[in-house]
């Protein structure tokens, strides 16, 4: 048996490549793999919808209101005689646009308010830090009830609620990355060299706080989701007619005594949906940056 | 330790006017106009004008600003545009509701998650915390307002325990009323405050001054309940303030739910009614309480962990 | 009292996953006597500090656990003992003393009540009468203005102070036995002479017996009557202080040795034994310190060298050692 002397320098184990990490871990944690078919089912259920969804689910019928299941109307029928099972599935559309979309948008305004504030310090920095702060020390949702309180109703204003109330928790993590690679040498040495400030944070900040910004996206998207839905069973969400797993258990509400399955499967839906977005930013939190872990 | 109580309350003052400027800019310098929101399509010109004239809003923007902060520093909310009643009094009448779900469901959130927390941490990894665990990813991805609509339906209706809806009159009957609402809040509160102690007492465990408390002589209890507990509670302390004040925010929808008087539902209801004054008084009313959550939060900090006081 | 006072046999502490467990400590055997001063010295990753948890059993479980060997404290065996009555010898009957006073201290507690609590744990008496031997133990240790500082908080101490504090809690209830892990470590070197002066002062004050571990030679000769040298969780040497400095038998005290710089060197670079320790994991069958040997031999790859006597009270595992073969063989 060969006895070889250990070296000083310690052998660095090449990494595997994001994708196979990723697919390793759908294959070896069955939790994970099912919250991502799961997802991939709900999207295509929402891009089909009108080939999937059995009636037209803003179709009214005054002789066929609140019915119990039946084999035309698998989930019933609510108090204006709609299908509820249409209208959960036409539903998953309005969740998961707003879910994916504030989200992209908000780590994008708030990224760039993040990034300019730890980028030029100073006063710049100190009123943006004390803004994000402040903003910060509101809970999301109570945020997104005040911004869609005040906007009204519509489909932008409702983006621009959710918006708003997720570019915070965006800015600050801009803003904390910025500030500490904003004393790297490489980037004083870009100052020095006389590059302009947009492009040094474009080309040297922005590729390295996109990781982080990358994982925060997926995990705000189950957020942005519940907010949605929230905001919806306020009043304050998605307009009705259209449907909205949130505006529908709204119009359960008042509907108790005649039919509890547009609420509960509603409901059901926004929960499962919200887990398996969770699940599956854990996994990609865990993919890309280990060390945010709890 | 009252000088840093004095300094973190002289702080509070520009936070306040911080918040409330920038709840004037949500209300008149976001897209949308409000006299088009409360008036409707329909509205001439002529009543357009009339409408920006009543509420202040044709006056410059600097002179908007500073009546707005006059008025609320006065108390001066005005007058609702539906019945007239004036929005002082509307606040007196719902505010107390809403201060009391809060409080109840607080009550019920620690009781239930504190001590949960603290099991699951002693019997890491054993099947209770396994289920803990479940029960908080529940408390997280279900949504509030569907917990309450599904204990509503079975409890209240099918069950007739609880009434429907309303507060009810004497203490006991409120009491009953208040039940269902706060549970439900209490329970979503409870599962967040047990992931958060179960952590925190994990790291405190794992330190080395309780470590020492051990090396000393102390038994478990005493080392869990003596030494690690106590600094396990400071970050669920500040925890706690942000719990309340999701809470705040879920007694909207809850309020809603049960149709429970309170702030919450005097505010949807305004926006449903599109009464301009009664919105812009529940925003105020909500993000001053913001504030004041996250003060008292910052004090109760100060006067438990002697290490901030060195700042 | 006849025989030791604290005597390890055989001690084995592995970690990690049940099925592929790594000894921290191999198989570790020695003994303190009533009043003497024993050091333990070794590199991080020797297992030493190990060691000296595993004696009151304070082994983090997960994701350690003591898998062999006993521990004979006062003749009684320690790792037979129900776990609930371990807390009754912490503290009174073995003290112990950390590396970092800063954290090993509670942020929250008063250093008069942690000290006041080390005295409730073991005696029933009155709250003044506590008071007083706490105030008596800080004004001991060398804290100026005891009454003063009861009141005070561990982060409004200096370093040296708080391991004063440290050891003035360790020694309150007078155990037979004090073990100090790295006491001086976290410290600046003038502190680190005070704080060993004042252990040297306990031991002669009081005849407690004392286990100290370091990685550093000259703490341990400050100190300790006998040596203990540690590598890869096994012991490699031992004996008494002043044989081992001067004729050390093992290929690696002889190296430590050499590490320690002195003033005469004239030396450009400092002395380093070349290679580097073991992974836990990874370990031979021979004698872990094969890799780095100077003198080894062809033995020494496929056999782990049994204790042999060098001199009066010194042994080592070593094949270099003529008795060695003799050992071996009986």
């Amino acid at each position: 048996m060969a006895i070889t002397i250990a070296s000083d320098e310690p052998e660095y184990a090449r990494s595997p490549s994001l994708v196979a990490t990723f697919s390793r871990r759908l294959l070896t944690d069955p939790v994970t793999l099912v919250a991502v078919l799961y997802l991939g089912l709900l999207c295509l259920v929402a891009i089909f919808a009108p080939l999937i969804a059995p009636n037209d689910p803003l179709a009214q019928s005054i002789l066929q209101i609140n019915l119990p299941p039946s084999r035309d109307h698998w989930l019933g029928t609510d108090q204006f005689g709609r299908d509820v099972l249409s209208r959960i599935i036409y539903g998953s559309r309005a969740s998961l646009e707003l879910g994916l979309i504030s989200p992209l948008l908000a780590a994008l305004g708030g990224s760039i308010i993040g990034m300019i504030g730890g980028y030029f310090g100073g006063i710049v920095d100190r009123v943006v830090g004390r803004l994000i702060d402040l903003l910060l020390s509101f809970p999301i949702l109570l945020l997104g009830i005040i911004v869609a309180a005040a906007l009204g109703p519509g489909f932008w204003n409702l983006v621009m609620a959710l918006v708003l109330a997720f570019a915070p928790r965006f800015a600050r993590i801009a803003r904390a990355s910025t500030l500490s690679i904003r004393n790297e040498p490489f980037v004083e040495a870009a100052v020095a060299a006389g590059v302009r400030h947009p492009t040094i944070i474009v080309r040297h900040i922005l590729p390295n706080i996109a990781g982080s910004i990358a994982v925060l996206i997926t995990l705000w998207i189950s957020s942005a989701i519940q907010l949605e839905a929230t905001l919806s069973f306020l009043g304050l969400g998605t307009e009705p007619p259209r449907p909205s797993w949130g505006n529908i258990i709204r119009d359960g509400l008042n509907n108790l005594f005649g039919s509890a399955w547009p609420i509960v499967s509603a409901g059901f839906a926004i929960t499962l949906t919200v887990l398996a977005f969770n699940l599956l930013g854990d996994a990609v939190r865990d993919v890309l940056d280990p060390e945010l872990k709890e | 330790m009252w000088k840093y109580i004095g300094l973190r309350i002289v702080d509070a003052v520009p936070t306040v006017i911080l918040v409330l400027s920038l709840v004037f800019v949500a209300l008149r310098l976001l897209p949308g106009d409000p006299a088009q929101v409360v008036l409707g399509d329909n509205a001439t010109a002529a009543q357009l004008e009339l409408f920006r004239k009543q509420m202040g809003l044709d006056a410059p923007l600097w002179h908007q600003y500073l009546s707005f902060m006059y008025n609320v520093a006065t108390l001066r909310f005005g007058r609702s545009l539906v019945n007239g009643v004036p929005i002082i009094q509307l606040l007196a009448v719902n505010l107390p509701y809403t201060i009391q779900l809060t409080i109840a469901a607080t009550f019920i959130g620690v009781a239930l998650g504190i001590p949960l927390g603290v099991v699951s941490a002693r019997h890491r990894g054993e099947p209770l915390d396994d289920v803990a665990r479940i029960f908080a990813l529940l408390g997280y991805a279900v949504p509030d307002f569907y917990l309450g609509a599904i204990f509503l339906i079975y409890l209240s209706l099918d069950l007739g325990l609880f009434p429907i809806n309303g507060t009810g009159s004497g203490l006991i009957d409120q009491m009953h009323h208040l039940v269902l609402p706060a549970l439900t809040l209490g329970l979503v509160k409870a599962a967040f405050l047990s992931r958060l102690t179960r952590a925190s007492l994990l790291e405190v465990l794992s330190k080395d001054y309780v470590r020492t408390a051990r090396a000393k002589g102390a038994r478990e209890g005493r080392v869990i309940y003596r030494h690690a507990l106590r600094n396990a509670l400071l970050p669920v302390v500040t925890g706690l303030g942000l719990s309340i004040l999701a809470t705040l925010s879920g007694s909207v929808a809850i309020e809603l739910v049960f149709g429970r008087p309170g702030i919450g539902n005097m505010l949807i209801g305004a926006v449903e009614t599109r009464d301009y004054p009664v919105v812009q008084a529940g925003i105020i009313v909500f993000a001053l309480f913001v504030v004041l959550v996250n003060l008292a939060v910052d004090l109760l900090a100060i006067a438990v962990d002697p290490r901030i006081r060195v700042r | 009292m006849t025989g030791p006072l604290l005597e390890v046999e055989a001690l084995s502490v592995a970690f990690g996953p049940k099925l592929n467990p790594v000894r921290a400590v191999d198989a570790v055997s020695f003994t303190v006597n009533a009043g003497e001063a024993v050091g333990i010295v070794g590199e991080s990753g020797s297992g030493k500090s190990v060691t000296s948890l595993a004696i009151l059993r304070l082994v983090p479980d997960p994701p350690g656990r003591i898998v062999g060997g006993r521990i004979r404290f006062a003749g009684a065996d320690l790792l037979s003992l129900p776990p609930a009555r371990m807390p009754e010898i912490r503290g009174r009957d073995i003290g112990m003393i950390f590396q970092e006073p800063m954290s090993s201290l509670n942020p929250v507690m008063t250093i008069g009540d942690q000290i006041t609590e080390a005295v409730m744990l073991h005696e029933r008496i009155s709250a003044r009468r506590r008071r007083a031997l706490a105030l008596e133990m800080l004004d001991l240790v060398g804290i100026p203005n005891p009454a003063e500082r009861f009141l005070s908080y561990p982060h409004q101490f200096s370093g040296g102070m708080r391991q004063r504090v440290m050891i003035a809690m360790a020694l309150v209830c007078r155990p037979k036995l004090v073990i100090a892990d790295e006491p001086t470590t976290a410290l600046d070197v003038t502190i680190q002479a005070q704080v060993l002066a004042l252990m040297n002062r306990i031991r002669s004050t009081f005849g407690t017996a004392i286990l100290i571990i370091s990685h550093d030679f000259g703490v341990i000769a400050e100190v300790a009557d006998r040596v203990v040298v540690m590598y890869a969780g096994r012991i490699v040497e031992q004996g008494d202080v002043r044989s081992i400095f001067r004729h050390p038998a093992h290929p690696y005290t002889r190296g430590l040795l050499q590490s320690i710089p002195r003033l005469e060197d004239d030396r450009r670079r400092l002395y380093q034994i070349p290679g580097s320790v073991p992974a836990p994991g990874a370990r031979s069958a021979g004698c872990p310190f094969c890799p780095r040997c100077p003198d080894r031999l062809p033995i020494c790859a496929n056999a782990m060298p049994p204790m042999a006597e060098v001199g009066p009270s010194h042994h080592t595992a070593c094949w270099t050692n003529p008795g060695a073969s003799v050992a071996g063989a009986q």
